[in-house]
C-alpha cells in the first residue's frame, strides 16, 4: 500500500470543482522577437472557483506560451513581486481572485505604470527603490546602545503599526497620477516608509526625513487622489500617512 | 561575460544572507547575489515569532530552550549547536530590536512573548511564553529590518542574479579523481546568470556564503514560494558536497486546506483549537499535556491520522478545522491580522464565526548543506571546505534534528547567519586568493545553451507537476518502503524526461522560462536525495514517519545521513550500514550518477535520548 | 578576459533633491489660509454689493466710487485681488506641473500664466489706488454725493 491520505475519498466521490473559461488580454513587450512596440495578446484558459489571476498567468506560461513573463514568488500577497495593472487597477496578481474580476469579459493585464518596462509585465524597479533609499529607511538613534531593549509602550508601538505593513510592491507609487507624469516625485511608498520611522518613538531621525520630504518633489506634490490607498494590497491607509507627514512638517514649521 | 572580485560573496538575500551581509560588509568587501529583490525573500512569509528566553513575561532560561529544541528534534539535534543557538537567541532578539524591529510590547514597554509549539517550561511541564513577535508578521518585520540595515550600511546587492555554479579548486564530484580526506579544498567563487540581460558573471571570492533557503517546491502542497527550489543545496550537491538529513522535511500542520498557504502556529499559541468533523479537540488524545501546542510533526501526523480514519471535515472529509471562534475578534485583529485575512481572501471563510479548513503543508527542510557551528561547510564528516559557508534553511548545522520547533528557523537565520557572516569575513581577511579554474563559466554556459537550443520536447510544467504529485503521494507525512520505491521509480523516469525538456522562450532578456527549467533540474536531484534518505532510514523519527517502522531506533539510526552524488562505482568513507535482505538501497545503473549514503555522528552533550511524549 | 573590480555597481546618482529650503510648505499652507480668507472677502463683497440696502438695484458708478473712496474698501478689494490671483496662479502652476509632461510645454504654459498674473495684478492695483471718484465734467446725478464740483 502507499501512504496516501485519500482513502476517505474512495468512499465519498470528490465534490466537482466548478470551472469556467476566462480570457486574459495581456500587454506584451518583447523587443527581442516582436520589435519595440508593445502589443496586446489574448489568451483563454480554464480556471477554477478560487483561482487567482496568478494561477491563470501560470496556466498561460506553463501550457500556452512560455515566453509570457512576469515576476512572482510567495503567491499569497506577502512578498510584493507581482504587482500589476489588472483591469486598470493596481493589484497583486496573487491576491486578485478571478471570480471577483468579472471573468465574462476579457481581463486586461498590464505592467504597472511609470516605471520602465523590461519585458511583458516586468518593470525596472530601480527608480522605485532609489526613492525608498533616499528617505533613510532605517532606525536612527544617538547615544549608547542600551544593554536591553529600548522601551516602547503598546500605544507608541501602535502609532506607526499601519505603515510597518509595507511590502514595497510599488502598487501605490505606480498608481499615482503625479508619479506617472513626473518620475521625480518620491511617491507614496517612500513616504509610507518615512512615516514608519518618523512616528516610531525610538527614532531620532525624524527631522532629517521631514527635511528630505519637504522637497519640491516631496509630500507637497500629493494631490490626495487616494489612488494609492485603493491600490495598497496590504490595506495601508497610504493617503492618511502622507497627510500625517504633512501635518508633522507644518507643526514643525509654525 | 564579466568577472567580479569580492572578498566575500553571499548567495541569497533572505534573512540569513542579509544577517551575514551586515556582519561581513562592515569587515570586508562584500557582495550579495540574489535571484530575487531582497525584500521578496521567503523569510518575509514567516509569521509567528522568534523564540528567545528573555523571560520578559514569565520565568524562562536558555537551558530549557535548548532542551525543548533537542527533544523537539527527536534527539537528532547536535546539542552543542542547539545550546549555542538558545544562548545567543537573547542577543539575536535584542540586536534586531536595536536595529528597529517593531516587536509587540508588554504594558511595561518590553518585548512581548507568546506561546509556541514545543516550547515548554522546565523540561516539558507546560507551554511557556518564549516567542517574541510582531503580530503575525514577524518574518516580514525581520526581513524589512535587515534590508533597512543593509541600505544603511550601503551593502552591495546584485539583484536578480541567479547563481548556477559553485567554483572550488578541487573537483569533489569524483569525475576526475577522488580527493582524499584531510586534503585541502578551498572555494574560488561562483558563476551567476543575470536575469535582465542573460549575461554570465563570474564572481571570484575568498569566501562564499550560501544562504539560498529551502526546497519546498519538491512538494505540491507547500507553504513555500514558487522560487524556493533548493538552488544552493543542489549546486553544492552537484559539485560533490554532501547533503545532510534530507529525508527530514517538516509539514506544517495548519496550511489552508487545498492551497497550502501558511496559517501560523501562533493561531494555536493565542488559543486556537484543532477540531475534527465531530468537533472533538483531537489533540487531547495525541498529546495530553500540551495538546494543540505539540511540535509540528506530531500535530501534522495526528491531523493526517484523523482524516485517514474518516474523521476529516468537509465534503470530501479531507481536512480538519482550526477553530478561532471562541477568541475575541479584537484579540484576533491585534495578534493574527494577516492569517485571518488569508482565510477571508482565499477561502471566503470568516474566522470570527467559522472554523478554518486546514491540512498539513510542506514547510521546511530540516536537512541541507552540512556545516559546523561556525557556518563552515563540511565535505565529509570531518573536513571543511575552506572559505565556504552556509546559513539558514539551506544549511544543516544541525539545530533542528529531525523536526524543527516553530520559531527556531527565524532564530537559526539570525544566530547562524551572523556567525557565518563573521567567519566568512574573518577568513577572507587572512586568506589568500584561490585561482579560478580555467574557463570557470564553461560548463554553465554549455548547459544554458544546450537547454535553449533543444528541439521541442517535454514541457517543464508537466514534469514538475508529476514530480510534486508523486512526492505528495508517496513521500509526505506517512511513508513506507513501497511508497518510497514508487517515488524513486517516478523520479528516475522524470529525470529521463527532464533530459528532453525544452523551453519556448529562446531570448536573453528576463527569460523566466529558462530559469524554471533549471530550477526543475535542481528539484529532481533533491527529491531523489530525500527519497533515498527516507528509504534508508528504517525507523520513525521527528518529521520522518515510516509506517513499516513506526518506532524510533536509536541503536541503528542515531546518526545523521550524509548523501553524496558520485559517479557509478565510486565509494565513500563512513557508508551507512548495509540494509537487511529485501530492504537494499537501489543500485544505480552506470549512466546515472549514484546517490551514496554515509553517516555523521550526532553530537550529544547533556541530554540522553528519552521517549518523546508531550 | 579583463577583471572589473565592481562593475554594475549601482550608479551613485547625484541626489536629485537640490531644492531644500523651498517654498512648497508655505505654498501649501498659503493655499489653505488664503482659501479661508477669500471665502470671507468674496461673500462679504457679494453681500454688500448685492444684498445689503437696496440690493442689486443700488449699483451704479456712484456706488462703486463711493466704496473706493473709503480706505477700508480699497484694502478689502486689494486683498481680494492679490489673494485670489496668487491662489489661482499657484493652483494652475501645480496643475501644469502635474500634467505638462514636456519641459518645453511646461515652460510655455508657465510663461503665459505668470504674464497673465502680472498684467492683472498690476492693472488691478493701479485702478484701486488711482481711481478718481469725481471725474471732471460728469453729470452730478451719476456721481457720489460727496463730489461737490
Amino acid at each position: 500500500m502507499t501512504a496516501t491520505l485519500d482513502k476517505p475519498d474512495a468512499q465519498t466521490a470528490p465534490a466537482e470543482i466548478p470551472s469556467f473559461q476566462v480570457t486574459l488580454r495581456i500587454r506584451r513587450y518583447t523587443p527581442e522577437t516582436h520589435g519595440e512596440e508593445p502589443y496586446w495578446q489574448d489568451f483563454t484558459v480554464t480556471a477554477h472557483g478560487t483561482d487567482r489571476l496568478l494561477d491563470a498567468l501560470h496556466t498561460i506560461k506553463w501550457e500556452l506560451d512560455g515566453s509570457v513573463t512576469f515576476r512572482r514568488s510567495c503567491a499569497h500577497g506577502v512578498c510584493g513581486s507581482d504587482a500589476m495593472r489588472i483591469n486598470g487597477r493596481n493589484r497583486l496578481a496573487c491576491k486578485a481572485l478571478l471570480k471577483d474580476l468579472d471573468p465574462s469579459k476579457p481581463i486586461t493585464v498590464e505592467p504597472i505604470k511609470g516605471l520602465p518596462v523590461i519585458k511583458d509585465l516586468v518593470v525596472d524597479m530601480e527608480p522605485f527603490f532609489a526613492s525608498y533609499r533616499e528617505i533613510m529607511p532605517f532606525l536612527i538613534t544617538t547615544g549608547h546602545q542600551p544593554s536591553r531593549e529600548r522601551l516602547q509602550s503598546p500605544e507608541e508601538r501602535a502609532r506607526f503599526d499601519d505603515t510597518t505593513k509595507c511590502i514595497l510592491c510599488a502598487a501605490c507609487t505606480s498608481s499615482c497620477p503625479v508619479f506617472w507624469t513626473d518620475g521625480q516625485y518620491f511617491g507614496p511608498a517612500a513616504i509610507v516608509n518615512a512615516h514608519r520611522f518618523i512616528f516610531d518613538s525610538r527614532d531620532e531621525g525624524g527631522a532629517q526625513r521631514l527635511e528630505i520630504l519637504n522637497d519640491k518633489e516631496g509630500v507637497w506634490r500629493c494631490r490626495t487622489t487616494f489612488n494609492c490607498t485603493e491600490a495598497c494590497p496590504r490595506g495601508i491607509e497610504v493617503t492618511k500617512a502622507i497627510q500625517e507627514v504633512k501635518r508633522a512638517m507644518i507643526t514643525r514649521a509654525f | 561575460m564579466q568577472i567580479h572580485q569580492y572578498d566575500v560573496v553571499i548567495v541569497g538575500a533572505g534573512g540569513a544572507g542579509m544577517r551575514a551581509a551586515l556582519e561581513s560588509s562592515s569587515r570586508t568587501r562584500t557582495a550579495v547575489i540574489s535571484k530575487l529583490y531582497p525584500t521578496r525573500s521567503h523569510t518575509g512569509a514567516a509569521q509567528g515569532g522568534m523564540c528567545a528566553a528573555l523571560g520578559n513575561v514569565e520565568d524562562d532560561n536558555p537551558e530549557w530552550h535548548t532542551f525543548d529544541t533537542v527533544k523537539g528534534g527527536d534527539y537528532l539535534v547536535d546539542q552543542d549547536a542547539a545550546e549555542i543557538m538558545a544562548k545567543e537567541a537573547v542577543d539575536a532578539v535584542l540586536d534586531l530590536e536595536r536595529m528597529g524591529l517593531p516587536f509587540n510590547r508588554t504594558p511595561e514597554g518590553r518585548i512581548d512573548q507568546r506561546r509556541f509549539g514545543g516550547h515548554t517550561r522546565n523540561h516539558g511541564e507546560a507551554p511557556v511564553r518564549r516567542a517574541c513577535y510582531a503580530a503575525d508578521r514577524t518574518g516580514h518585520m525581520i526581513l524589512q529590518t535587515l534590508y533597512q540595515q543593509c541600505v544603511k550600511q550601503d551593502v552591495q546587492f546584485f539583484n536578480e542574479f541567479y547563481v548556477l555554479d559553485l567554483l572550488m579548486n578541487r573537483d569533489l564530484s569524483g569525475e576526475t579523481g577522488d580527493v582524499a580526506d584531510g586534503e585541502e579544498v578551498a572555494v574560488a567563487g561562483v558563476v551567476a546568470y543575470e536575469l535582465a540581460t542573460g549575461e554570465i558573471h563570474v564572481f571570484r571570492a575568498k569566501s562564499v556564503v550560501l544562504a539560498t533557503g529551502g526546497a519546498g517546491k519538491i512538494y505540491k502542497t507547500t507553504s513555500n514560494a514558487h522560487t524556493l527550489t533548493g538552488d544552493g543545496m543542489a549546486i553544492a550537491y552537484r559539485r560533490g558536497l554532501p547533503l545532510e538529513d534530507m529525508e527530514f522535511f517538516q509539514f506544517h500542520p495548519t496550511g489552508l486546506a487545498g492551497l497550502g498557504i501558511l496559517l501560523s502556529e501562533a493561531a494555536r499559541g493565542e488559543g486556537g483549537i484543532l477540531r475534527n468533523a465531530d468537533g472533538e479537540r483531537f489533540m487531547e488524545r495525541y498529546a495530553p499535556t500540551i495538546k494543540d501546542l505539540a511540535p509540528r510533526d506530531i500535530v501534522a501526523r495526528s491531523m493526517a491520522n484523523e482524516v485517514r480514519e474518516g474523521r476529516g471535515a468537509g465534503p470530501n472529509k479531507d481536512y480538519v478545522l482550526l477553530d478561532l471562534t471562541h477568541l475575541d475578534p479584537a484579540h484576533i485583529d491585534a495578534k493574527l491580522p494577516d492569517i485571518t485575512e488569508f482565510a477571508r481572501t482565499y477561502l471566503g471563510i470568516e474566522p470570527y464565526t467559522e472554523p478554518v479548513p486546514v491540512y498539513p503543508t510542506a514547510h521546511y527542510a530540516m536537512g541541507g548543506v552540512p556545516t559546523n557551528v561556525e557556518g563552515e561547510v563540511l565535505r565529509n564528516p570531518r573536513d571543511v571546505v575552506r572559505g565556504l559557508y552556509a546559513a539558514g534553511e539551506v544549511a544543516c548545522v544541525s539545530v533542528h534534528g529531525s523536526n524543527r520547533l516553530g520559531t527556531n528557523s527565524l532564530l537559526d537565520i539570525n544566530v547562524f547567519g551572523k556567525r557565518a557572516g563573521i567567519s566568512a569575513a574573518e577568513y577572507a581577511v587572512r586568506a589568500d586568493w584561490v585561482e579560478l579554474p580555467d574557463d570557470p563559466e564553461s560548463s554553465t554556459v554549455a548547459e544554458l545553451e544546450e537547454m535553449r537550443a533543444r528541439p521541442k520536447g517535454e514541457r517543464v510544467a508537466d514534469v514538475r507537476r508529476e514530480l510534486q504529485q508523486t512526492m505528495d503521494t508517496n513521500a509526505q507525512v506517512f511513508r513506507t518502503a513501497e511508497s518510497l520505491r514508487q517515488a524513486l521509480t517516478d523520479i528516475h523516469a522524470l529525470q529521463d524526461r527532464y533530459a528532453r525538456v525544452s523551453v519556448q522562450d529562446k531570448g536573453k532578456a528576463f527569460n523566466t522560462d529558462l530559469i524554471e527549467a533549471l530550477e526543475l533540474g535542481f528539484l529532481l536531484d533533491l527529491s531523489e536525495v530525500v527519497v533515498i534518505g527516507a528509504l534508508n532510514r528504517r525507523e520513525s523519527r521527528g518529521g520522518h514517519f515510516r509506517e513499516d517502522y513506526p518506532d524510533r531506533n536509536d541503536a541503528e539510526f542515531m546518526e545523521h545521513t550524509m548523501a553524496y552524488r558520485r559517479p557509478a562505482g565510486a565509494h565513500i568513507d563512513d557508508p551507512v550500514a548495509p540494509a537487511p535482505a529485501g530492504e537494499e538501497l537501489p543500485v544505480f545503473p552506470p549512466e546515472r550518477p549514484s546517490v551514496l549514503l554515509g553517516t555523521k555522528p550526532v553530537i550529544t552533550t547533556v541530554y540522553q535520548p528519552m521517549e518523546r511524549k508531550y | 578576459m579583463t577583471t572589473i573590480p565592481a562593475p554594475n555597481t549601482p550608479v551613485v546618482r547625484p541626489s536629485r533633491r537640490t531644492s531644500r529650503g523651498n517654498w512648497e510648505l508655505y505654498g501649501w499652507v498659503f493655499m489653505r489660509a488664503s482659501g479661508v480668507v477669500l471665502l470671507v472677502l468674496i461673500f462679504g463683497h457679494l453681500f454688500v454689493n448685492l444684498v445689503a440696502g437696496d440690493g442689486i438695484s443700488a449699483i451704479d458708478f456712484g456706488f462703486v466710487a463711493g466704496k473706493w473712496a473709503s480706505p477700508f474698501w480699497q484694502i478689502w478689494d486689494l486683498l481680494m485681488l492679490w489673494l485670489a490671483m496668487i491662489h489661482g496662479t499657484n493652483g494652475v502652476r501645480t496643475i501644469i506641473n502635474d500634467y505638462a509632461e514636456r519641459d518645453g510645454t511646461r515652460f510655455a504654459l508657465k510663461l503665459a500664466l505668470y504674464t497673465a498674473f502680472t498684467v492683472v495684478v498690476v492693472l488691478g492695483t493701479l485702478v484701486i489706488f488711482t481711481f478718481d471718484p469725481c471725474p471732471a465734467n460728469s453729470p452730478a446725478s451719476l456721481l457720489p454725493s460727496f463730489c461737490t464740483a
